[in-house]
């Protein structure tokens, strides 16, 4: 029953959802559905769990750059035929894992990801850095401050190390997010890489009244810097400089309010989020560094303050400590001095409940 | 901008087909888009839907929620999409003449 555009509710079908889990589950995953026992991190990037009924389950965890061709998938399907018996999964972090239900399966899988150069580079698991949550950037949306794939290219090509082993007193989750719409997860992660404008939208006042609702532009501003005015013949729409930081919500409800810009935008870094509820609650990310000219295609400003921060907590933090619980013992004044970071009016909060951030007590270290 | 000829008139369009101007609009841009939009034939309840966005329209500035849109018109959103196939926004905003839905859709 091919697609009739003239009849486009002929043999529809709606409503199906996704396939069940199950159904593409290994059988030796299968099989040992909820009675795993234990497990461990062999090497890095390659773990073991084993069941009450003895069965063991080997995952090889290799990185993938999520923005992939159907070429590169079959490759993957072609690996995972070859070791898998045809099964294998995507994680959370875009890695991807085949699994194998015996000792003797492992090597041949791992010699033969070895064997594809830098396609399959295994690791991602245990206190290393995985792979980088990230968004569409200039490949595909139409907010964007800065890139996503290629600053993620650039920031794991510097830190590759820390991918295939277990050298960070913890894991370390870097993330970004090309607007501050922060799809994903870059207000809870260890490092965020976050795109930012610094300029005001530019009002097409021609085209306001009649590609945008403006009683939603108005409602979109988070500081109520827009208000609603008439130019001449259009109905438009004012934005007040002074009050406006450069969010880019307006653009989001209004095409007619763009705010891109070649010099003005870059890069904020944020620190120290998390969202596992070990030790101490989720936290989110705060600013470490306002912000870092886009500098295509290697970003090498923006490359070597991560690695920076990186290893300053690598040689500084106690073992399991994340990022976010290293800096709130040592104090924020003490992450400034020892990263190097200067400290500047941007990273202190200005923003309705941002009394709270301030400090009300005298305890503070010179 | 793309300009097609329907009945002696002519629209210009967006690339998602929706009209450059509310202005513009005409009986007439409902007839040429319903076919695009999946519907054979245009009812009575199209038209209520196509009234009730374009009062809304001209009285707030916006599209309504969707939940007003059902409210007010009666009609489940189950059955909005019985008569827009494409749905409240891509299908009766579109041939109502308002201005294409924003945001993260
Ligand atoms: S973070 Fe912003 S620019 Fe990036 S994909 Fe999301 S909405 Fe688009
Ligand atoms: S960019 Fe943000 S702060 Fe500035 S006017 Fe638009 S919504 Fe308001």
């Amino acid at each position: 029953m091919p697609f009739d555009p003239s009849d486009i509710m002929k043999d529809r079908i709606t409503d199906i959802g996704p396939p069940k889990y199950d159904k593409f589950f290994p059988p030796v995953i299968k099989e040992n559905y909820g009675k795993w026992k234990y497990h461990e991190i062999l090497e890095p990037g390659v773990l073991v769990h084993v069941s009450e009924t003895g069965a063991e389950v080997y995952t090889v965890r290799v990185g993938a750059a999520r923005l992939l061709s159907v070429d590169l998938i079959r490759d993957i399907c072609d690996i995972a035929d070859k070791h898998c018996d045809g099964y294998v999964r995507w994680t959370t972090r875009n890695n991807i894992e085949f699994l194998v239900d015996d000792k003797a399966k492992l090597k041949p899988l791992i010699d033969e990801l070895k064997s594809r150069g830098n396609w399959f580079p295994i690791g991602g698991t245990g206190a290393s850095v995985t792979n980088v949550v990230h968004t569409q950037g200039w490949i595909h949306c139409h907010t964007p401050a800065i890139d996503a794939s290629g600053i993620v290219k650039a920031v794991m090509d510097e830190l590759f190390e820390y991918f295939g082993s277990h050298k960070l007193p913890a894991q370390v989750r870097i993330s970004l997010a090309c607007c501050l719409n922060m799809c994903g997860a870059v207000h809870c992660s260890d490092i965020a890489i976050l795109g930012v404008h610094r300029k005001p939208p530019i009002i097409e006042h021609e085209r306001v009244q009649n590609v945008c609702e403006i009683p939603l532009v108005i409602a979109a501003c988070p500081t109520a810097a827009i208000k609603p005015k008439k130019v001449g013949d259009y109905k438009s729409v004012e934005i007040n400089e002074n009050r406006c930081m450069f969010c880019g919500n307006c653009y989001t409800m209004c095409p007619a309010l763009p705010l891109a810009d070649g010099e003005g935008d870059g890069i904020a870094l944020w620190i120290g989020g998390k969202v596992s509820n070990s030790r101490v609650p989720p936290k989110f990310s705060k600013l470490a560094v306002p912000y870092i000219p886009n500098e295509p295609p290697r970003w090498p400003t923006t490359v070597q303050t991560i690695k920076k921060m990186l290893e300053t907590y690598a040689s500084d933090a106690k073992r399991y400590e994340r990022i976010g619980e290293w800096i709130e013992r040592i104090g924020w004044e003490k992450f400034f001095e020892k990263t190097g970071i200067e400290f500047r009016h941007e990273h202190i909060d200005d923003y309705r409940l941002a009394m709270t951030t301030w400090r009300t007590t005298t305890q503070f270290r010179f | 901008m793309a300009q097609v000829e329907y009945k002696g008139k002519v629209f210009n369009l967006d690339e998602d087909g929706f009209i450059d101007s509310f202005d513009n609009w005409c009986p007439e841009w409902v007839q040429y888009v319903k076919e695009s939009e999946g519907i054979q034939e245009l009812t009575e309840e199209h038209w209520k839907i196509i009234h009730v966005l374009q009062d809304y329209y001209r009285k707030h500035g916006i599209a309504p929620m969707v939940r007003i849109l059902t409210k007010v018109t009666g009609y489940k959103l189950k059955y909005i999409y019985e008569l827009f196939p494409s749905g409240p926004g891509k299908g009766a905003c579109k041939m109502a003449g308002l201005p294409k839905p924003t945001g993260c859709v």
